[in-house]
């Protein structure tokens, strides 16, 4: 190349020549730019955390407040008014209420929610009058069993609450606990097993 | 398809003229291919290196999204919208809750209208970030890419903050939005734009200009402006082939008219007018001007309302209208047909990347296989888009 450029007298040639090491140049220098930009990331804080061994607060805090995690219902303060079962796009909770014939008082048989079908819109958490229903911080688990991701809130029959006029702030709990309890299944599962034994 | 013969039939009725090819092959690319961004399958009729042909075979992700609406009550709908295109689903909310709105007559309160714009363009720059990343992912570059997850990550958790999840928002109602935002949240998004304008520059130093990049790019797959204008190109994709089209500017939906921004286009960077790196540049360009708006957007934002008081049972007189928006992959439309009900008779979803599945066909012939990678990352198709 060296050669070629001494003995040609086509300037057509002489440009030829000069772009392909201006190409050269321009290859290394960009490459050597992006380099120096890769390098500078060494000296940077990284941002990754080691989720879940090393955290520096715990997860409950870490995830914002409005965080749609899997649903959780504190069940003395349902009304059983059901709009979060009609309002539900695909249908995952389920709500039985029975009466009873002599006292005519009403009571909450089943409240059951599908987690395995839920998307985690918030619909059904945004009509709830009285908080009953909300998302806790729970995102993560597993289950062996399909059947295990239908939590069913009810233990036994409840009454369903009576709303006082005065209350303006319902203390729902809200803390996680009681999906927690429901999701007992998912956590408890032996770690490293392999085959199912059950 | 899969029967060779056939496929060269096929061809022969597509290209008439093309000259009949003795060694040709057809292989399937795709729909599991790593670099078709989600389930697409593509039928490359080769020869050796140089494709004749790559016929694009979509479907793999069909979902009936559009079906499911006539079941669902509108107000129901809004989370299924998030899935028509999971990387911007802010702008799916936003062209369903617009149609309705237009239907119902519902007039949306100015702070929902700010809110929307606000994280409308923080998803396009989130959107931007997998397009552009990808692309560079594709061609074998994958710092950029994590790069770019790492900034996604902030605007995922910005999100996060506001409405509770970190892709399938579910923000907008029909009337305005679900939740006001929280007190810090402007705060937070103002130090994200702060530590992202220059970041773009970082980047532009790490991948933009880096000559083997731009030598896989420039003058590859060059779409002129007749044919993006023919084969119904939208948004970024359009606006590189230098036609200024942007609907925030030309419709002027929402509040953008309030807004100061300029919508780039592609003048052939560093080769043709329109070819795939025109495409990539114009969408980092693009991330600058979002950024525009929000800090815009924040500044005079009113107070007020965030949500008109709609009826929960909402039923819509029998009328049809089609509403549209430009989302991060173009033009997204909405084409409703209410009968009364309180659900949609029919609903059609008009997606960007349909429609730039249309020119892979032609765009494609005589490259080589490697740029097939270059052209679909450059159109920055998004599988569930196409096939709804
Ligand atoms: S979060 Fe959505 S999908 Fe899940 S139960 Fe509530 S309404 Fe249904
Ligand atoms: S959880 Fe809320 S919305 Fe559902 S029945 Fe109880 S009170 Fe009504």
């Amino acid at each position: 190349m060296v050669s070629a450029m001494e003995t040609a007298v086509n300037p057509s040639v002489r440009s030829a020549v000069r772009k392909y090491f201006k190409n050269i140049y321009q290859l290394f220098y960009s490459i050597l730019e992006g380099m120096a930009v890769t390098f500078s990331y060494l000296f940077r804080r990284p941002i990754t955390i080691q989720y879940p061994y090393k955290l520096d607060k715990p997860m409950d805090e870490i995830i914002p407040d409005r965080f749609r995690g899997i649903l959780g219902v504190d069940l003395r303060y349902c009304i059983a008014c059901r709009l979060c079962q009609t309002t539900c796009p695909i249908a995952c909770i389920a709500i039985d209420l029975e009466r009873n014939p002599e006292t005519k008082e009403r009571f909450i048989t089943r409240f059951d929610i599908d987690i395995s079908k839920c998307m985690f819109c918030g619909l059904c958490v945004e009509v709830c009058s009285t908080g009953t229903l909300h998302h806790s911080k729970i995102f993560d688990g597993t289950s062996r069993h399909v059947e295990n991701l239908v939590l069913e809130f009810v233990n036994t029959p409840v009454r369903p609450f009576i709303k006082p006029k005065s209350i303006e702030d319902i203390p729902v709990d809200r803390s996680g606990a009681i999906t927690r309890n429901k999701l007992k299944d998912f956590f408890d599962l032996p770690k490293f097993r392999l085959t199912d034994e059950a | 398809m899969k029967n060779p013969a056939k496929v060269n039939e096929a061809i022969r009725h597509l290209k008439p003229q093309a000259a009949p090819f003795e060694e040709e092959m057809s292989l399937n690319f795709g729909p599991q291919h790593p670099s078709t961004h989600g389930v697409l399958n593509f039928l490359v009729v080769t020869d050796g290196e140089v494709m004749h042909q790559a016929l694009p075979n979509i479907g793999y992700l069909h979902r009936g999204i559009e079906k499911l609406a006539e079941m669902t009550p509108y107000s129901g709908f809004m989370p299924y919208t998030d899935r028509v295109d999971y990387l911007a689903a802010m702008f799916a909310n936003q062209v369903f809750a617009m149609a309705v709105e237009s239907l119902a007559e519902i007039e949306v309160p100015k702070r929902a209208e700010y809110l929307r714009v606000i994280v409308c363009e923080l998803n396009r720059i989130a959107s931007h970030f997998i397009a552009t990343g990808a692309l560079a992912l594709d061609l074998g570059a994958v710092t950029p890419f994590v790069q770019w997850l790492r900034e996604r990550e902030f605007i995922n958790d910005i999100m996060e903050a506001l409405c509770g999840a970190r892709l399938t928002y579910n923000y907008m109602r029909i009337g305005g939005v679900s939740v006001d935002m929280p007190g810090d949240l402007p705060d937070k998004i103002l130090r994200f734009l702060d530590h992202f304008e220059p970041i773009i520059d970082e980047y532009n130093r790490l991948i933009s200009n880096n000559e083997i990049f731009v030598k896989r790019l420039a003058d590859v797959a060059v779409i002129s402006p007749i044919d993006a204008v023919n084969f119904g190109l939208v948004g970024p994709n359009l606006r590189a082939s230098g036609i200024g089209i942007d609907l925030r500017k030309t419709l002027g939906y929402s509040v953008y008219p309030d807004f100061d921004f300029e919508v780039p286009l592609g003048k052939g960077f560093r080769g043709a007018l329109g070819d795939a790196y025109d495409r990539y540049m114009v969408r980092i360009l693009e991330m600058t001007q979002s950024c525009r708006i929000i800090r815009q957007a924040l500044e005079k934002i009113p107070g007020g309302e965030y949500r008109a008081n709609v009826k929960k049972k909402l039923k819509v007189e029998e009328n049809e209208v089609y509403s549209r928006v430009e989302s991060a992959r173009g033009e997204m439309g909405v084409y409703l047909i209410s009968d009364g009900t309180d659900r949609p008779y029919r609903l059609k979803i008009k997606t960007g990347s349909f429609t730039a599945m249309s020119i892979v066909e032609k765009a494609s012939q005589g490259l080589m296989v490697a740029d097939l990678i270059a052209l679909i990352g450059s159109l920055d198709v998004v599988a569930p888009e196409v096939d709804r």
